[in-house]
């Protein structure tokens, strides 16, 4: 298995530069995931790293070996594409071992092949079918069994489950997590579905506008995320941001807006300064809510109310109206107040995050 | 570019491009660049040891003071407005009518494709079976209905509309079908919003569906005028160019001066002084297209 | 909207079968005209009801020898449409596949060469293929036809190639195909379709033409065009024997206009419908 370095890979259309300096290492047998929405270069770097688009500047090392100048084919390679590729004119068996064709294989080792790639991925029933008579997950599953049948060093994913429903795109989650534990072949896998991203990476690099925000293990861009756009994309349902403002920069900090104060752990008070801007980050499903307070004199409750209240099944989400603040809530049904009625809002402080407003930098 | 990618485009390129520029070249730049030169040569087939001599712009001058070649040039547009206006009227309706969803609608289409797929030949043979004068079926149904025979093209001012009458039958069908597909491609609801809104058919059809084909329509036109600047086959068969030099089109009359008269050091000069005529028309019609454009996107 | 009144449906039919008559009469005239004696031709009255004779056709093959040119038509035509379909489509797709900004011009020369008037260029073909030696062989007018053909060709098939999705040739292209493989494994078999709606466009204006085929050939190569009018001669006009030819020319069209009426619309108008 291989490990792919890309140092400073820029890419540029004419004058335009639409990714800038990419840096990241991806050690052998790593799953990694490029998360990003539309438009945010994720999709161009894979490409790059297939070969399938220049790379304008930098170095990218796939096995320790320089491949700017080596064409897709000789990089040791296989791509899952968007669209799964399959050619509709050809069988399942056929997609397979014309993958395999260019390899100078006997036919019999071809075939060979195609078999036992076909019995890993579920394939031995359809493999003299066309594309056109296949379900979706089953045509998800050729694209991966002919990116499978040349035992590359690198797998690259390019969005291969947004074209499949949500029940299938869990159901082809599950089965991509099962082949990389088995496999353990390098992987870049690219998406906009934050979901896929937390459930199948081992690191995820968070991009946007051509550049990485942050790189990091699920747990670590969930819980420590590193800028405002990190937080709200990572997480569903996403980040709740309330404007505040730092007052008392000396005896401990605070945050105030209207009538919520909240006072800042923090360890240096020199992170901020007096007045200055701030959004206060709390996770919908970090808040606790009761019918009265917990403690008295938490600093970390409040009094508000919930104006909608919608029920999801075992849990469901509150909209809540703390001062001229609105927060969402994910909690237990159990807990589920009635609509318009005043609850009590409780923050837990080990998970709140604070970012400057102006640069959308983490503080806390 | 990396080297790899820079090769695959060349291979592209000279595998695959290349055989084509290759004939066309030779089959087209070349004979223009003989031709170039003979229209500065006096050359008579009919006489083909007189070495041919350079007469520098003779040929051209010739030309351009010839009355009967600005003739053939009015002929020509003649043809072409007259054709062209009354195919895209004729075809618009019929394709309104044509694009009805009914039972059997598609086939008619379909039979309604076979005058433009007929050779121009055999559509002027038979059409002059109609016209001929003393014989032809059409007069014959005119006197039935108590008009009078008609000089279709024995008539000096009416032969012209008679080779009209010819190219709006085979071409009509054309424009029908280019503008079918137009009217089927384009988004119904945004017109059933506007029925529902109160617009009558016909305001509907004005102000939204029409200005929708614009792209559409001009192509036909486009092409159209260009296969009907070079008429030829239908004036050939059935007049000749007469009576007098009534129909000579602008490519009858190079005929006429190249071959039946064996100058083709003049006809030769003529075909460019055509050529001419017709890049500067693709030319200001490609860059009237070019301006609409942006207005439409 | 779609709903339509009984009075206004038999309205469509009524005017779509008038139109339909008078579009269709001159072919019927042909037709009839055809399996008449010259007598009945011109008969006015018109002869509606008759019996049909074959002599207008037996004629056409004997007298005429007229199979000799449906012979140099078909050896033309296929010749024609064999070379610009090939040359065409290799063209077409590396049109489509090459992302040079210079493309543009290249297939807007291709596509301007069919706007050239033919008799603008006669004139030198037929000099320059008497001084080699081809005029009144079928290479003159197969070379001839092509000029019209490639283009043509090029214009249909650009079309169906960009209808074939760029992921099919890029995961070939990983997994280590050449540009040919590519080509004549993945991309032409996609655009199929397009290939027999191209070659039966270049056979059928290979076989209509007239102008060409008139100028450059005599009586050894003479096509089946140029022949139907050699039967108005300074003598005589045979009438029975034109309209017999001109059915037997027209057959292949109206065979090949019922066999593909689907793909013919989204031909024909591929370049305006853009």
């Amino acid at each position: 298995m291989a490990t792919v370095s890309l140092s400073n890979i820029t890419k540029s259309f004419g004058n335009i530069e639409i990714v800038h300096g990419i840096d990241l290492e991806i050690r052998s047998g790593e799953f990694v995931v490029l998360l990003g929405p539309s438009g945010c270069g994720k999709t161009t770097t894979l490409r790059m790293v297939a070969g399938l688009e220049n790379i304008s500047g930098g170095m990218l090392k796939i096995g320790g070996r320089v491949v700017n100048e080596i064409a897709p084919k000789d990089r040791k390679i296989a791509m899952v594409f968007q669209n799964y590729a399959l050619y509709p004119h050809m069988t399942v068996r056929q997609n397979m071992a014309f993958a395999l064709k260019p390899q100078k294989m006997t036919v019999a080792a071809i075939d060979a092949k195609v078999r036992e790639v076909a019995e890993i991925v579920g394939l031995e029933e359809l493999l003299e079918r066309k594309p056109a008579q296949l379900s979706g997950g089953q045509r998800q599953r050729v694209a991966m069994g002919r990116a499978l049948v040349r035992t590359p060093e690198v797998f690259l994913f390019d969005e291969p489950l947004s074209n499949l429903d949500a029940k299938l795109r869990t159901q082809m989650r599950l089965e991509i997590q099962k082949l990389h534990r088995r496999l353990k072949t390098t992987s870049i896998y690219v998406t906009h579905d934050q979901i896929e991203a937390m459930t199948l990476a081992d690191r995820i690099v968070i991009m946007r506008d051509g550049r990485i925000e942050q790189i990091g293990a699920p747990r670590e861009v969930f819980s420590h995320p590193k800028n405002v756009f990190v937080a709200t994309f990572i997480g569903s349902p996403s980040m709740n941001l309330l404007p505040m403002r730092v007052t008392r920069a000396n005896e401990g900090c605070a945050l105030a807006s209207g009538t919520i104060v909240l006072p800042l752990p923090l360890k240096n008070d020199h992170q901020v300064r007096e007045g200055q801007e701030v959004l206060l980050g709390v996770r919908p499903n970090f808040i606790r809510l009761a019918s009265k307070p917990a403690l008295t004199g938490n600093p970390y409750e409040f009094e508000a109310r919930a104006e909608v209240v919608e029920l999801l099944g075992a849990d469901g989400l509150v909209a809540l109206r703390l001062g001229e603040h609105e927060l969402i809530a994910q909690v237990d049904e159990s807990v589920l107040p009635e609509p318009d009625a005043k609850i009590w809002v409780g923050f837990d402080a080990a998970r709140l995050h604070v970012f400057d407003r102006a640069s959308g930098d983490k503080i806390l | 570019m990396a080297d790899y990618a820079r090769r695959r485009s060349l291979k592209i390129a000279g595998i695959f491009l290349l055989p084509a520029l290759v004939v066309l070249f030779v089959t087209t730049i070349f004979p223009l660049l003989y031709s170039f030169n003979l229209s500065f040569r006096q050359f008579n087939l009919a006489k083909p040891f007189i070495p041919r001599i350079f007469v520098g712009l003779q040929n051209y001058k010739t030309l351009l003071q010839d009355n009967g070649f600005y003739h053939s040039l009015f002929v020509t547009f003649k043809v072409m407005v007259v054709a062209i206006s009354v195919e895209f009227v004729l075809g618009f309706a019929l394709a309104l009518l044509l694009t009805q969803k009914l039972r059997g609608m598609g086939f008619i289409r379909t039979l309604f494709m076979i005058p433009m797929m007929m050779s121009s030949i055999v559509v002027s043979l038979i059409w002059l079976f109609l016209y001929f004068p003393g014989m032809g079926y059409l007069n014959y149904f005119l006197n039935f209905l108590h008009v009078a025979d008609v000089p279709w093209i024995t008539g000096e001012n009416v032969a012209l509309y008679s080779i009209a009458l010819v190219d709006i039958w085979q071409w009509t069908p054309f424009v029908m079908l280019g503008i079918a597909a137009g009217l089927q491609s384009l988004p119904q609801e945004p017109l059933e919003a506007a029925m529902v809104d109160g617009n009558s058919r016909l305001q509907v059809l004005t102000h939204l569906t029409i200005p929708q084909l614009k792209p559409i329509l001009a192509s036909l036109f486009f092409l159209r005028a260009i296969d009907c600047f070079k008429i030829y086959d239908v004036i050939f068969v059935l007049t000749k160019g007469g009576p007098g030099d009534s129909t000579e089109s602008l490519s009858f009359y190079i005929y006429r001066e190249g071959f039946t008269l064996w100058q083709m050091g003049f006809g030769a000069a003529a075909s460019f002084v055509a050529l001419i005529i017709m890049t500067v028309l693709i030319t200001l019609f490609i860059r009237t297209i070019k301006e609409e454009e942006p207005r439409a996107a | 909207m779609d709903r339509k009144t009984p009075l206004e449906k038999a309205l469509i039919y009524l005017t779509a079968l008038v139109v339909g008559v008078i579009f269709l009469f001159p072919l019927y005239i042909a037709l009839s005209s055809a399996f008449k004696p010259d007598i009945d031709m011109f008969a006015r009255p018109p002869v509606w009801i008759f019996r049909p004779i074959w002599d207008n056709f037996i004629a056409l093959f004997t007298v005429r020898r007229f199979q000799d040119n449906i012979w140099n038509s078909t050896v033309v035509a296929t010749g024609s449409t064999v070379l610009s379909v090939f040359v065409g489509s290799l063209a077409a797709y590396a049109l489509t596949r090459l992302k040079h900004p210079r493309m543009k011009d290249v297939a807007f020369w291709i596509l301007s060469i069919r706007m050239f008037p033919p008799i603008a260029v006669v004139i030198p073909y037929y000099i320059l293929l008497r001084d080699i030696g081809l005029l009144d062989t079928p290479w003159a007018l197969i070379l001839v036809y092509s000029t019209g053909n490639i283009p043509l060709t090029v214009w249909l098939m650009r079309g169906f190639f960009q209808g074939v999705p760029e992921s099919l040739e890029e995961a070939a292209q990983v997994d280590g195909h050449g540009v040919w493989a590519i080509f004549w494994r993945v991309a032409l078999p996609l655009a199929a379709p397009g290939l027999a709606v191209c070659a039966m466009f270049c056979f059928i204006f290979s076989w209509n033409e007239f102008l060409f085929a008139f100028m450059l050939t005599s009586s050894k190569t003479q096509t089946v065009t140029v022949a139907v009018m050699s039967f108005w001669s300074s003598d005589a006009i045979e009438w029975g024997r034109i309209m017999a030819g001109s059915i037997v020319i027209v057959i292949p069209v109206i065979i090949f206009v019922f066999a593909c009426q689907r793909f013919l619309v989204k031909g024909l108008t591929m370049g305006s419908v853009k």
